[in-house]
C-alpha cells in the first residue's frame, strides 16, 4: 500500500479515536440511538384518548366502549358527565369522542339505526384516518352480536411476506441504521479539511510531493473505514436487539454500505472544501443531511411527492440506501433491484467524488 | 466581585451580531433557511397512501374475474397491473401486493357460489400493509353487489365521523406547524453549538476572561441575537404557512409568540451548553446534530406520535423541548387553545429553558474557576 | 553565478487583479540564511509559497535547487522543506505520531525515517519520550519539533515563515542557533521575520514593501546604503522642543529623523550636513554617533518612502 496513504489512514483514525468523547459519540451514540429508536417508535397509532358519551343504563353502549377499550388501541379519557365533547377535544383531554344514540344504543341497533357519531380530532390527520379506520372495524366486529353478519360471497386469504406480524421494527430499524450511518459520516468529514485550514496543518500537507488524489484520497479513505466499522456495529445491533433478518448475502450489504459510505464521505468532504469556517461547515452538514433524512422514505412513502419536487428525492443517496438496506434485509435482496440502486449510489458516489476532487483543487490554488 | 451589567451583556451581544452580519452565509441561513425547507416539505410530504400496485395473475380469465379486476381499479387505490410472476415483483418493488385469482373463480362466482381470491401483501412496510388490509372489506362489499348482485346489507351498527379542526384531513395543514418547529429548533442549537467552542479555541475566551465580564452576562449576550435572529426566520416560516399553505391560525398570536420565545430559549441554550461543555468545534458539532436532528425529528411527536410510544419514551420524550413546542405550535394554529390547555407544555418549556441555562451557565463557571 | 541555491528572475504572482509579488529578482547562495523582512502583506509569504511550490508564478521564471516549475512545483516540493506560519503539527498528536506522518507524507523509508529522527533530535537537542502529546509541549519546542518534522526528508532548502511569532524571547535566541548549526550542515535556509535583531543574524537580507523588492544585501550593506552618511542620536533628557524639531526636519542633507523612545536618531547625507544642522541644539541636550540599526534602515526603506 502507498505510504502516504497508510500514514494518512493511521494519523485521522488516531485524531478520531483518541478522545474519549469521540469514541463514545461514534461508536456508543449510533447504538443507543438505534436501540432507541427502534424500542420507541412504531407506525402503529396507539393509546388514543376515547370518551364515550351514553345515557344513563345504555348496557350496549357500555359493552361496546369496553370493545374498544380492549382492543388496544384505545384508552379511556377523563371526563365529567354533562362536558361539552368540542371542549373535551379542544383542550386535547380526548382525541376521540363517541356519541351513542340519544334512545340507547340496544334499541337503536335492533332497529338497525345504531348511527353513532365520532368526533375525531384531525389536527394530526394521519391519526385521525387510522382513528376512524379502528372505529370501524371495532364497530362491524360488535355488529355481529345484533344478528349474524352478512356473509360475505367472496373472501380473501391473506397473505403477508417478508414481515408476517407487520412488526413496525422490522421496517423503521433498517431505516435508522441508515440515517445513522449518513449522519456519522457526514459528521466526521463535514470538518476534516476546513478544521486543517484553520488549523494551518494543511500547509503542510499540500507542502509535501503529493499528487491532489492522494491527498483527497488520504484525507477520505480513513473514513470511509469508520463508515463500514459504524454500518457493521449498528447492523448487528440490528440483529441481535431486534431480531432484524438478513435473509440477503452479506456481500450485497456490504458493497451498498461500500457505495453509499463513499458517497457520504465525498459529500461530506466536498462540504468541508467549500465551507471558510467550521460553523458553516456544520450548517452544511446540516443542510444536506436534514432534507436527506426527509426524503429518504423512513418518515412517509416518498412515491407519492408531488411529481414537481419528486425529482428532489430521487437526489437522496440516503433513499438508495434504505431501499437497499430494506430489500437485501428483509426481502432477500433481489438482484434487479440491487443492482439499480447500487447503480444509481455509484453514478452520485462519482458525482459527488468528482465535485470534491474539483472543489479540492480550486482550494489549493 | 460586581454585579451583572446589562451593558457588558450588550457589548458582547453587539460583538456577536458583527459575527453574523460579517458571516452573509450564516445570515442568509438564520433567516431564509426554515422557510425554504418548510416550504417544500411542507409541499413534498404525503402521508396517504394512494395507488397501491397490485399485480394480477388471472389464471381464471373468466368474466367475474375481469370484474373483480375492475372494482379493485374503480376503488381509487389500487393500480392493476397484469403479472405472469406477481411475488417477483413484490421482490422487486415493482408492485405492492399480488392478487391471484384461480381458474374456477368465474364458475363458481356465475353459480352464485363463495369463491375466493389470494390477496399477497408486501410486509415490510407495515403501515402502508395495515392500510391495504383496512381497504379489502370494502371490495368485498362492493364484489357482492356487482358480481353476485346483493342489495347491500343493513349495518345494526354505524359510524358517522366528523373530523374537527381539519375536517378535509388535509397533511399539510399538521406537517406545516411540525416542520416549523423541527426546523427552527435545530437552527438555534446549531447556531449557538460553535459560538463558545469558537471562542475557546481561538483564543478569544482567554480575552474574555481577562475582563471582568461575568458568565451570565456572556450567555445572554450570546443568546439573544441569535433568538432574534431565529424569531425572524419564524416570522418568514408564519407568513409562508398561512400565505403558501392556507394553514389556519385559531389561536392568539400574543400566546404563539410566548411559545416561540420560550422553544427559542431552550433550543438556544442547548446549543450553549453544548458548546460550552465540548469546547471543541468538531466535538459540538458531532454533539449537536446527535441530539439535535435524530431526536427531534423522531421523538418529538412530528410524525411517529409520541402517546403511541412505550411508557417509558413517553416520558423520557419529556426532556426534549420540541416535543413541548409541538403540541403548542399545533394547538395554537389549528385548535386555537389557549393558556389554559398549554399551561403544562408552556410550563415545561420554561422549565427545560432554565434548566439548560442553569446548566451551560453553571459549566461556564466551573470552567472559569482557575 | 554557478552557487545559486535558488534564483528568481521577474517573478510576479498576481490574485485577479491583486498583484501580490511584483518583478522580483534575486538568488540564494547555497548554505546561507537569507532573511525576508518586511511589512504584513508585503508579499513575503507569497514568495515562499511559491518558491516551495504551492503556488505558480504568473510571470517571471524561478528555479529552486535547479528545479523550475515545469512539473507544476513537484519536483520542487520534493527537495525543499516548509515549515509555515501557522502551526504545523498537530496538537491532538503524539510527537512520535507526528514525525511518523510527515514521514508518511514524503514516503520514506521507515528505518530511514528513524534514522533521520535520530539525527535531528540529536541536532535539536529534543528528548523527551516519543509518545508526549505535542499539546503539552513549550512553544520554542513545538516550534524546533516543526523544524525537524519539514527537515526529516533531508531537503537542501528549508523555508521557515515567521517560525519565531509568538515564541518567548529566550527561545527564540534558541531556535536561531539551531537554524545556524542547520546551514552548518551546507543547508540553505530561508526565513521570514519582523524581528529586527533576528534579522541581523541573516546573511543577506531582502526587504520587500507591497511586493517589491526594494532593499537586498547583507545587514552592514544596507545600513551603508540607507545611511552613506553619519547618524546621531539625540537625547533631549526629557521632551524634545518642537521648535527645535521642526526646525531639524527641513534641514538640509537630513536623511531620517524618527522617535527612539525618548531618544531621536536623525541621519544626514555627509558630515557638513550634520554639523550644520545640529548647530543650534539646545542646551542640556546631549548627541552620540551611532551605528545605524536595521530597525532604521527599514523605517528609511519601507516606511520613508512612503513620505
Amino acid at each position: 500500500m502507498n505510504p502516504t496513504l497508510k500514514a494518512f489512514i493511521k494519523k485521522e483514525l488516531v485524531q478520531t479515536l483518541r478522545d474519549t468523547r469521540m469514541r463514545v459519540l461514534l461508536f456508543g451514540a449510533p447504538i443507543l440511538q438505534l436501540t432507541i429508536f427502534g424500542l420507541a417508535l412504531s407506525t402503529e397509532i396507539k393509546n388514543i384518548k376515547l370518551a364515550v358519551f351514553s345515557q344513563p343504563g345504555d348496557t350496549a353502549a357500555v359493552r361496546l366502549a369496553e370493545d374498544f377499550y380492549s382492543s388496544g388501541w384505545f384508552k379511556p379519557s377523563v371526563f365529567r358527565p354533562g362536558e361539552d365533547p368540542f371542549e373535551l377535544i379542544g383542550s386535547g383531554r380526548a382525541d376521540a369522542v363517541l356519541i351513542m344514540p340519544a334512545g340507547g344504543l340496544g334499541r337503536a341497533a335492533g332497529r338497525a339505526e345504531g348511527r353513532m357519531q365520532l368526533l375525531v380530532d384531525a389536527s394530526n390527520a394521519t391519526k385521525a384516518r387510522v382513528v376512524e379506520a379502528y372505529a370501524r372495524t371495532i364497530t362491524a366486529r360488535a355488529a355481529a352480536a345484533y344478528g349474524p353478519a352478512p356473509e360475505q360471497p367472496l373472501s380473501f386469504d391473506v397473505r403477508v411476506l417478508y414481515n408476517p406480524a407487520m412488526e413496525s421494527s422490522l421496517f423503521l430499524v433498517p431505516g435508522v441504521m441508515g440515517m445513522l450511518v449518513c449522519l456519522v459520516t457526514i459528521i466526521l468529514t463535514a470538518m476534516s479539511l476546513t478544521r486543517e485550514r484553520e488549523l494551518g496543518t494543511f500547509e503542510t500537507i499540500v507542502s509535501a510531493p503529493l499528487s491532489d488524489a492522494e491527498i483527497l484520497l488520504g484525507k477520505t479513505l480513513p473514513f470511509v473505514l469508520l463508515g463500514l466499522v459504524v454500518f457493521s456495529l449498528v447492523l448487528t445491533a440490528a440483529h441481535l436487539i431486534f431480531g432484524v433478518p438478513v435473509r440477503g448475502p452479506l456481500w450485497q450489504l456490504f458493497l451498498a454500505a461500500f457505495v453509499f459510505v463513499v458517497t457520504t464521505v465525498s459529500v461530506g468532504t466536498s462540504i468541508s472544501t467549500l465551507a471558510k469556517n467550521q460553523q458553516q461547515a456544520m450548517l452544511g452538514g446540516f443542510m444536506f443531511l436534514f432534507p436527506a433524512i426527509l426524503m429518504s422514505g423512513i418518515m412517509y412513502p416518498v412515491e407519492n411527492m408531488p411529481a414537481a419536487v419528486i425529482g428532489a428525492a430521487y437526489l437522496d443517496p440516503l433513499m438508495y440506501f434504505m431501499r437497499l438496506l430494506r430489500s437485501i434485509m428483509l426481502k432477500g435482496g433481489d438482484l434487479q433491484v440491487f443492482w439499480t440502486n447500487v447503480g444509481a449510489l455509484a453514478l452520485m458516489a462519482v458525482f459527488a467524488a468528482g465535485l470534491a476532487y474539483n472543489r479540492f483543487k480550486q482550494t489549493l490554488d | 466581585m460586581n454585579g451583572f451589567s446589562l451593558h457588558r451583556a450588550w457589548a458582547i451581544a453587539r460583538k456577536e451580531v458583527m459575527h453574523v452580519l460579517r458571516d452573509p452565509f450564516t445570515l442568509a441561513l438564520a433567516l431564509g433557511l426554515p422557510v425554504m425547507l418548510v416550504t417544500f416539505f411542507g409541499y413534498a410530504i404525503d402521508f396517504e397512501v394512494r395507488d397501491i400496485k397490485v399485480a394480477v395473475a388471472d389464471r381464471d380469465n373468466g368474466p367475474a374475474a375481469r370484474r373483480l379486476k375492475e372494482i379493485f381499479s374503480a376503488s381509487g387505490y389500487f393500480q392493476v397491473l397484469e403479472a405472469a410472476d406477481p411475488v417477483g415483483m413484490l421482490d422487486s418493488r415493482r408492485a405492492d401486493a399480488a392478487l391471484f385469482i384461480e381458474p374456477g373463480f368465474s364458475r363458481d362466482a356465475q353459480g352464485g357460489r363463495p369463491a375466493r381470491a389470494q390477496f399477497v401483501l408486501d410486509g415490510s412496510d407495515n403501515s402502508k400493509g395495515a392500510v391495504m388490509m383496512a381497504y379489502l372489506p370494502g371490495i368485498q362489499r362492493a364484489a357482492a353487489a356487482r358480481i353476485y348482485g346483493l342489495e347491500p346489507a343493513f349495518a345494526p351498527l354505524s359510524v358517522e365521523t366528523r373530523f374537527l379542526f381539519n375536517p378535509e384531513l388535509s397533511s399539510r395543514w399538521f406537517m406545516v406547524p411540525g416542520l416549523a418547529v423541527i426546523i427552527i429548533g435545530l437552527l438555534a442549537i446549531l447556531l449557538t453549538a460553535m459560538t463558545v467552542a469558537r471562542e475557546w479555541e481561538n483564543g478569544s475566551m482567554e480575552l474574555l476572561l481577562s475582563t471582568p465580564v461575568r458568565p451570565l452576562e456572556i450567555i445572554i449576550g450570546k443568546l439573544a441575537p441569535y433568538g432574534l435572529l431565529v424569531l425572524t426566520g419564524v416570522f418568514f416560516v408564519y407568513l409562508s404557512a398561512r400565505l403558501v399553505f392556507g394553514v389556519p391560525f385559531e389561536g392568539s398570536h400574543l400566546l404563539f409568540l410566548l411559545a416561540c420565545l420560550l422553544f427559542i430559549t431552550a433550543a438556544l441554550s442547548q446549543g450553549l451548553f453544548i458548546s460550552v461543555a465540548a469546547r471543541q468545534q468538531q466535538v459540538a458539532m458531532q454533539v449537536a446534530i446527535i441530539s439535535g436532528l435524530l431526536p427531534s425529528m423522531l421523538l418529538s411527536g412530528f410524525i411517529f406520535p409520541v402517546e403511541s410510544m412505550p411508557a417509558f419514551f413517553q416520558y423520557f420524550t419529556m426532556i426534549l423541548p420540541p416535543r413541548w413546542f409541538m403540541v403548542a405550535a399545533r394547538g395554537i394554529f389549528l385548535k386555537g387553545s389557549g393558556l389554559a390547555e398549554l399551561a403544562v407544555p408552556l410550563a415545561a418549556l420554561a422549565a427545560l429553558s432554565l434548566l439548560l441555562l442553569a446548566l451551560a451557565l453553571k459549566k461556564f463557571k466551573t470552567d472559569l474557576e482557575p | 553565478m554557478n552557487a545559486c541555491a535558488l534564483e528568481v528572475k521577474g517573478l510576479s504572482i498576481k490574485f485577479g487583479d491583486f498583484t501580490a509579488v511584483d518583478d522580483v529578482s534575486f538568488c540564494v547562495n547555497k548554505g546561507e540564511i537569507f532573511g525576508f523582512l518586511g511589512a504584513n502583506g508585503a508579499g513575503k509569504t507569497t514568495t515562499i509559497r511559491m518558491l516551495c511550490g504551492l503556488l505558480t508564478p504568473t510571470s517571471g521564471s524561478a528555479t529552486v535547487g535547479g528545479l523550475g516549475f515545469s512539473d507544476g512545483g513537484k519536483g520542487i516540493k520534493r527537495i525543499v522543506g516548509y515549515m509555515s506560519q501557522k502551526f504545523t503539527l498537530y496538537n491532538d498528536l503524539t510527537v512520535g505520531e507526528n514525525l511518523d506522518f510527515a514521514a508518511g507524507l514524503r514516503k520514506l523509508e521507515p528505518a530511514y525515517a528513524k534514522k533521520r529522527r535520530a539525527e535531528l533530535f540529536e541536532l535539536t537537542g529534543f528528548d523527551r519520550p516519543l509518545s508526549t502529546m505535542v499539546a503539552s509541549l513549550p512553544g520554542g519546542i513545538k516550534q524546533e519539533l516543526a523544524l525537524a518534522a519539514a527537515m526529516l526528508h533531508d531537503p537542501e532548502i528549508v523555508f521557515l515563515d515567521e517560525p519565531t511569532s509568538g515564541v518567548a524571547p529566550a527561545s527564540r535566541a534558541r531556535f536561531w542557533a539551531l537554524i545556524r548549526k542547520v546551514t552548518a550542515l551546507g543547508k540553505t535556509v530561508i526565513v521570514t521575520t519582523h524581528y529586527m535583531d533576528e534579522a541581523e543574524q541573516c546573511g543577506r537580507i531582502a526587504l520587500m514593501r507591497t511586493g517589491r523588492l526594494i532593499a537586498l544585501g547583507s545587514p552592514d550593506e544596507l545600513k551603508a546604503s540607507a545611511f552613506p552618511g553619519p547618524m546621531t542620536e539625540l537625547d533631549f533628557n526629557g521632551p524634545a522642543p518642537a521648535e527645535f524639531l521642526k526646525g531639524l526636519e527641513k534641514a538640509p542633507g537630513l536623511l531620517e529623523l524618527s522617535p527612539h523612545g525618548m531618544r531621536w536618531h536623525a541621519a544626514f547625507r555627509d558630515t557638513s550636513a550634520m554639523a550644520a544642522a545640529l548647530a543650534g541644539l539646545p542646551a542640556g541636550a546631549s548627541r552620540a554617533l551611532i551605528k545605524p540599526s536595521l530597525e532604521d534602515v527599514f523605517i528609511r526603506l519601507v516606511e520613508g518612502t512612503e513620505r
